[in-house]
């Protein structure tokens, strides 16, 4: 196992770790990632990935138009709205 | 006040209770709040039209299946119009413009909600100790240490706690890899966790989206019926909803099964248990053995392989679906300078030590380089863990197992997160597999704590699971 570059995952996951806490959460992951390993003397060359336990039972709905959420209805729960929109910091330079 | 659900409405047929009594018990009951088992406790106001129609549907002598119950509902359910906050800061003040699938079955059945259950953040964790609203005290002390507060196990601990202590009659639940059956065990009740694709998922706060499943905390296994035929049906909204022809779980309920049953006991998972665990499994089959049911040993050759299935894939999809919370949309948004600013600070701050965790488990898991070797492998192992399941469903008709390696422990005792994974052994390889599972009171621990067993059934065959846990409820039930 590599070292794990704490800094970098944090930033894959957009959280900004404390300093003070980026130790804890490197050992912690180390530690994580360690008991998993034994997964990889599991022979698998001839295994397909499973994606969906119940694959054969997937439904998948007409595709017709049908009225669900209203603009006011989306919005209601934002922590900031300018009329019909989220309202965030400029984005443009 | 443990009555069941048929005992409640033959009282409400019979007036000898109106709805109203019997909602403002179990009311008042849940907002005393000794156990911390609400986030939030429903007004009677907001219900009132609720129970008067309930009412009235009795009074005209048509009821309908659930007509009154007073349920509680795990806050991880979006409920129209009521705060739910998966018990994290970073959704401390939302609430949904819409009824998740599930709760608006029950609510169309007649059902009463008494409110939010407090559970593990984003149901993370197997203590309900992760919860941003604090930890849920279990209603059951240890005999020889009655000062010390017991966890009820989780994720699902507030929902197990309130149907324990008598504060709703029964609750919902989700599971994803034990969190609806791992705190039944430990407070002494029922919990079943449906076959994957039975419920919708659709309006549940997303955790691993393959295994999430919705599920009922009852007082007894006629009840998880009551609530699963409500609740067990086909829904568009969810891809992965199965829409199989679903039966009446609760008729011939108490019937005896109609062929000779095997169950199979792992013994690769009875290795290194106490006695107090090897006597659950003990006592159920002497019960059973008497109805002509045979037990065989079986054993798995993937178990040792389950939990790191698990703690690769959970926290993968938890790491994708928990991207959604950016602080612009919905829930807790922390100001910053730039928009990138509010993502990072949003959700930094919103998110609890163990969320955390995990989606950076998740991230580093699904990451350039590392992808292949744990994700993927993970994904194939799980087919083997299925593949494992399906032989051994080939030989039995049902397996047998512990729900827990142990009795609810103290609050605060369990601080090193492997060691709090290692509460899911029994529950996780299920949940991969994609299997119903039921725990059931199965007798009480040397300290006099409850312990559970679980039952394994096949695919989408949840009549006979009930059946057999009915049963086997019959012949093991304790008084407390």
């Amino acid at each position: 196992m590599s070292d794990i570059d704490i800094k970098r995952i944090s930033y894959l996951a957009k959280l900004k770790l404390p300093s003070e806490k980026e130790e804890f959460y490197s050992n912690s992951l180390k530690d994580i990632i360690k008991w998993v390993d034994n997964l990889k003397k599991v022979d698998t060359s001839k295994i397909e990935p499973l994606h969906n336990v119940t694959e054969k039972t997937v439904s998948i709905r007409n595709d017709v138009v049908s009225k669900s959420n209203s603009v006011d209805d989306v919005l209601s729960n934002a922590p900031e709205r300018a009329q019909n929109f989220f309202k965030v910091p400029k984005v443009v330079e | 006040m443990k009555n069941s659900i048929s005992q409640i409405k033959k009282s409400l047929i019979e007036k000898k209770i109106s709805v109203g009594e019997l909602y403002d018990e179990y009311s008042a009951k849940a907002k005393s709040g000794n156990n911390n088992s609400f986030n939030l406790v429903i007004d009677r106001e907001n219900n009132i039209s609720s129970i008067n129609d309930s009412q009235n549907r009795y009074d005209n002598g048509n009821p309908l299946p659930l007509d009154g119950i007073p349920l509680g509902i795990k806050d991880l359910f979006c409920t129209k119009g009521i705060r739910t906050t998966a018990s994290s800061k970073i959704l401390s003040n939302f609430i949904p413009n819409y009824e998740s699938f599930v709760t608006q079955q029950l609510l169309n059945d007649g059902s009463i909600f008494i409110g939010k259950n407090n559970c593990d953040e984003f149901a993370m964790g197997s203590s309900n100790e992760t919860s941003y609203f604090g930890p849920v005290i279990n209603p059951w002390k240890n005999k020889n240490s009655q000062k010390d507060n017991l966890v009820p196990g989780g994720s699902s601990g507030g929902s197990a706690a309130a149907v324990a202590e008598g504060s709703c009659v029964a609750s919902m639940g989700t599971d994803t890899g034990g969190s609806i059956r791992q705190p039944a065990s430990l407070c002494g009740i029922v919990g079943l966790k449906p076959t994957f694709g039975s419920c919708s998922r659709w309006g549940i706060v997303a955790f691993a989206s393959s295994l999430d499943q919705a599920g009922p905390l009852t007082n007894c296994v006629e009840d998880a019926a009551y609530i699963l035929n409500s609740i067990n049906k086909h829904d568009f909204n969810d891809s992965t909803s199965s829409n199989h022809q679903r039966e009446d779980y609760l008729i011939d309920i108490n019937n005896s099964l109609e062929k000779k049953i095997k169950i199979g006991i792992p013994s690769d998972y009875l290795e290194d248990v106490s006695d107090d665990i090897l006597n659950q499994i003990d006592n159920t089959k002497k019960a059973l053995s008497k109805h002509g049911i045979e037990f065989v040993d079986v054993e798995f050759k993937t178990t040792e392989y389950a939990l790191s299935t698990y703690y690769i894939l959970a926290p993968a999809e938890a790491s994708s679906n928990l991207a959604r919370y950016d602080g612009v949309r919905y829930g807790v948004r922390e100001d910053g300078e730039s928009l990138d600013d509010i993502y990072l600070n949003s959700r930094t701050k919103g998110f609890g030590d163990e969320v955390t965790r995990r989606i950076l488990i998740g991230a580093y898991v699904l990451s350039a380089g590392y992808y292949d070797a744990y994700y993927r492998q993970a994904q194939k192992v799980r087919r083997l863990i299925k593949n494992d399941f399906q032989r051994i469903l080939n030989e039995v008709d049902f397996i047998l197992t512990p729900t827990t390696p142990n009795e609810a422990f103290k609050i605060g005792d369990k601080l090193d997160p492997i060691s709090m994974y290692k509460n899911d052994i029994y529950t996780v390889p299920t949940s991969l597999a994609g299997l119903p599972g039921i725990s059931i009171p199965s007798g009480l621990s040397k300290n006099g704590l409850p312990l559970g067993v679980q039952f394994i059934g096949n695919y989408f065959e949840e009549k006979t699971l009930l059946q057999l846990a009915a049963l086997a409820e019959k012949e093991l039930s304790f008084n407390e």
